[in-house]
């Protein structure tokens, strides 16, 4: 069997559009989320247990490197509920036609742009 | 066709029906179950997602003292521990359709599903006890 598999079609047999692109960024910032439910066990471990971890855990969050993934999953989570949002609108029947769907893709990203915006706003300047 | 009716007004959301209609036309396994597990989790963590980013972002200005009060109260208690099990049981319904999608060795598909099944479940589990230690010991 010669037919191409999933992991291969992008770049040779896609053309890029905005809406496959939003349709992987989804599935991208679903599996960072996903991993980053690790580090948020690990935070509620180490305030259940106070002490040196919660000191150590919170010596890395605040780190460079934890502000990082924090920024990185922040976008993340923001673009994961808008755009599973457009996803929900979809399953109920509404918005199909193309221009609609750029429309909303659009939308979704503005949205996450402006949240992420305001929420680091607010952590570093507020 | 046996039954022409057409989809449009009874999404499979709404209407337990359209596994009837679906059996015949190809290998179903848990694909429904999961499907609808997916939309409804998706739906309790538009609240419950708001609600924790919200707090941890108004926690970010605090120190540790207040963010055991506060996970310790009854309250957050359960919205936390709701807001792990429905993000951990989307991330697992999620995780494998991706899966689905790029392995595609059965024997391989099963051992990588099972490690996430069980990852998930030591995730959850965790964050539940500590939850939980926080709010009895208050």
């Amino acid at each position: 069997m010669e037919r191409p598999l999933s992991p291969f079609m992008f770049p040779t047999w896609y053309r890029f559009q905005i809406t496959s692109a939003l349709s992987i960024l989804h599935r991208l910032t679903g599996i960072a989320l996903a991993v980053g439910s690790i580090l948020l066990a690990w935070w509620f471990i180490s305030l259940a247990a106070g002490g040196e971890l919660f000191a150590k855990t919170h010596a890395f969050i605040t780190s460079p490197i934890g502000m990082l993934l924090l920024f990185g999953w922040s976008i993340a989570f923001f673009y994961h509920l808008c755009n599973g949002i457009r996803h929900l609108v979809w399953d109920a029947g509404h918005g199909f036609e193309l221009r609609h769907a750029y429309r909303s893709g659009y939308a979704v990203l503005a949205v996450t742009v402006v949240l992420t915006v305001l929420t680091w706003t607010y952590v570093l300047f507020a | 066709m046996a039954d022409p009716r057409p989809l449009s007004n009874s999404t499979a959301l709404r209407d337990e029906a359209v596994l009837r209609r679906v059996r015949q036309l190809g290998s179903a396994h848990d694909g429904l179950r999961e499907w609808r597990l997916q939309r409804l989790t998706a739906l309790a963590l538009i609240p419950l997602g708001l609600y924790f980013a919200s707090s941890v972002l108004w926690l970010a200005k605090s120190d540790q003292t207040t963010a055991v009060a506060w996970l310790s109260s009854p309250v957050t208690a359960l919205l936390v521990i709701l807001f792990m099990l429905a993000g951990l049981g989307h991330a697992l319904v999620g995780l494998r359709s991706v899966l689905l999608d790029y392995v595609h060795t059965r024997a391989r598909l099963m051992a990588i599903s099972l490690l996430v099944r069980a990852a998930v479940v030591i995730i959850a589990g965790a964050s539940i006890l500590a939850v939980l230690k926080l709010f009895l010991g208050r």
